[in-house]
């Protein structure tokens, strides 16, 4: 409790206060993301695709991401509503972004809600995914198992809050791009993504590994599309984020 | 001749001041009113958090023999908040306005904690699915005070760089702008305390024996 009050302190005046220890993650390449290996491969490209398509049927963007090691000095939920404004997760109107946020090492979990779903999962329930259905499963080291039950409740709560139109954000933005051009935006795209694995391999590797096979492999070998298919197909579906907002909602706490 | 000169520089200089100036002044009026929205969404949750305490008074009490102490001193925090209001839709321009208003909140936030300190002794009441599920609300909403709280500072900032910036600095008296006292970090006993518990000991928390809804 005495730590909490501390860590409590330093919060006061937020962001503007902090040292340099904190470190905010580059947005993430896909909507499940696995950082710390924690999740079987097949498991977490099923859980993306299935909060792919969820942005597709309603508009919400889920975004979970399991890392290693908390790098801030403040508290989770503090840092994780950091991160997630800054991925800008949700529809930039609609504001209807969650984001889980896993720290293994640290036991620590946080469930942020963009403010546009306040009401459809408010505290009282984000708390009870998380204390009742999420952390029991890790205490057994069931981290596969505690993230797929917490997301299938996320998914219920807020289904029919919002509209999709059958398109991710990322999708949207393709679209205009591989309309049209046909092959030659296929080739264009194609000198892209060697350039890229060039580059990468050149850096040795990208900071993640974790999603980078499937995302280069099959995502974009599908005929220059981000469109259809990607999900009966067994492709990766990318994430970008739409501009959501969060205002601290949600529940936070360790296991 | 002269006298024609000097009206023709009046002149230059007034064009440039309203060139420069109804760019500037439409800024100003952006930010200020961003100041003001920022205010507005830190009194909500503030209020937020004033209407939780009526029901959680009630639970708590409810518990055998609870500290009676603890609960009047919430009582009274939450009274007297209610004497410090500020006008929710304009961002006060006073500091010690400001002051007070941040006091008598931090004083509310002290009561608060240490009401749940307290409650650690009644592990019943802990136990039961309504006080949880209060605490999780409280939690959240402190989290929210904290975000809106430095929303609200950076706006300020930015609004208050602004009105200091040259040739703004000159012309703001003449528009009537002024700047904007922050928040600022509390010092000693009127720090926003941490409401937040460990809800998952095991010792103290059996497992609760209803199945919660989490449908909304």
């Amino acid at each position: 409790m005495i730590r909490a009050v501390a860590a409590f302190a330093v919060l006061v005046l937020g962001a503007a206060n902090l040292g340099a220890a904190e470190k905010i993650p580059p947005k993430p390449a896909g909507y499940f993301n696995d950082y710390a290996n924690v999740v079987p491969k097949e498991k977490a490209l099923a859980l993306n695709e299935k909060l792919a398509q969820f942005e597709r049927d309603t508009s919400n963007q889920i975004v979970v991401a399991v890392f290693p090691k908390m790098e801030s000095d403040s508290s989770v939920e503090d840092y994780a509503q950091r991160v997630a404004e800054s991925w800008g997760v949700g529809q930039k109107g609609q504001r209807n972004g969650v984001v889980m946020l896993v720290f293994v090492q640290d036991r620590k979990i946080s469930i942020q809600v963009g403010y546009g779903l306040e009401g459809a999962l408010p505290d009282v329930t984000a708390f009870d995914i998380r204390s009742r259905h999420i952390t029991p499963h890790f205490r057994s080291g069931d981290y596969a198992g505690g993230l797929d039950e917490g997301i299938d409740l996320i998914l219920k709560a807020i289904r029919g809050e919002y509209k999709g139109d059958g398109t991710t954000a990322r999708e949207k933005s393709r679209k205009p791009e591989s309309s049209g051009w046909g092959p030659l935006g296929f080739i264009i795209m194609l000198i892209i993504i060697l350039t890229i694995i060039r580059l990468g391999r050149r850096r040795g590797g990208f900071g993640y590994t974790g999603l980078g096979g499937p995302f280069i492999s099959s995502g974009w070998g599908s005929g220059g599309g981000w469109s259809g298919g990607s999900s009966s197909g067994g492709g990766f579906s990318g994430f970008s984020g739409g501009g959501g907002s969060f205002g601290g909602g949600g529940s936070s706490g360790s296991w | 001749m002269k006298t024609f000169l000097s009206l023709g520089k009046i002149l230059a200089l007034a064009s440039l001041f309203s060139l420069t100036g109804c760019g500037t002044y439409n800024r100003l009026v952006t930010l200020e009113q961003n100041v003001n929205k920022k205010w507005a969404d830190v009194q909500s949750v503030y209020q937020r958090r004033a209407d939780l305490i009526p029901n959680l008074v009630n639970t708590v009490a409810g518990a055998a023999n609870f500290e009676k102490s603890t609960l009047t001193e919430v009582t009274n925090a939450r009274a007297s908040v209610g004497q410090v209001k500020l006008d929710p839709s304009k961002a006060p321009t006073d500091a010690a306005e400001l002051e007070k208003f941040q006091k008598a909140q931090g004083q509310l936030s002290t009561a608060l904690s240490r009401l749940l300190v307290v409650s650690e002794n009644y592990p019943q009441l802990k136990a039961t699915e309504a006080f949880q599920n209060l605490q999780a609300q409280l939690e959240g909403t402190e989290n929210r005070i904290s975000v809106e709280r430095n929303n609200f500072n950076s706006a300020v900032q930015e609004y208050n760089t602004a009105l200091e910036r040259f040739p703004t600095n000159m012309l703001n008296k003449m528009f009537g702008f002024k700047p904007r006292p922050f928040f600022t970090a509390a010092a000693g006993a009127e720090k926003a305390p941490e409401v937040k518990f460990d809800f998952n000991k095991p010792a103290t928390t059996p497992p609760p024996a209803t199945t919660p809804a989490t449908t909304p």
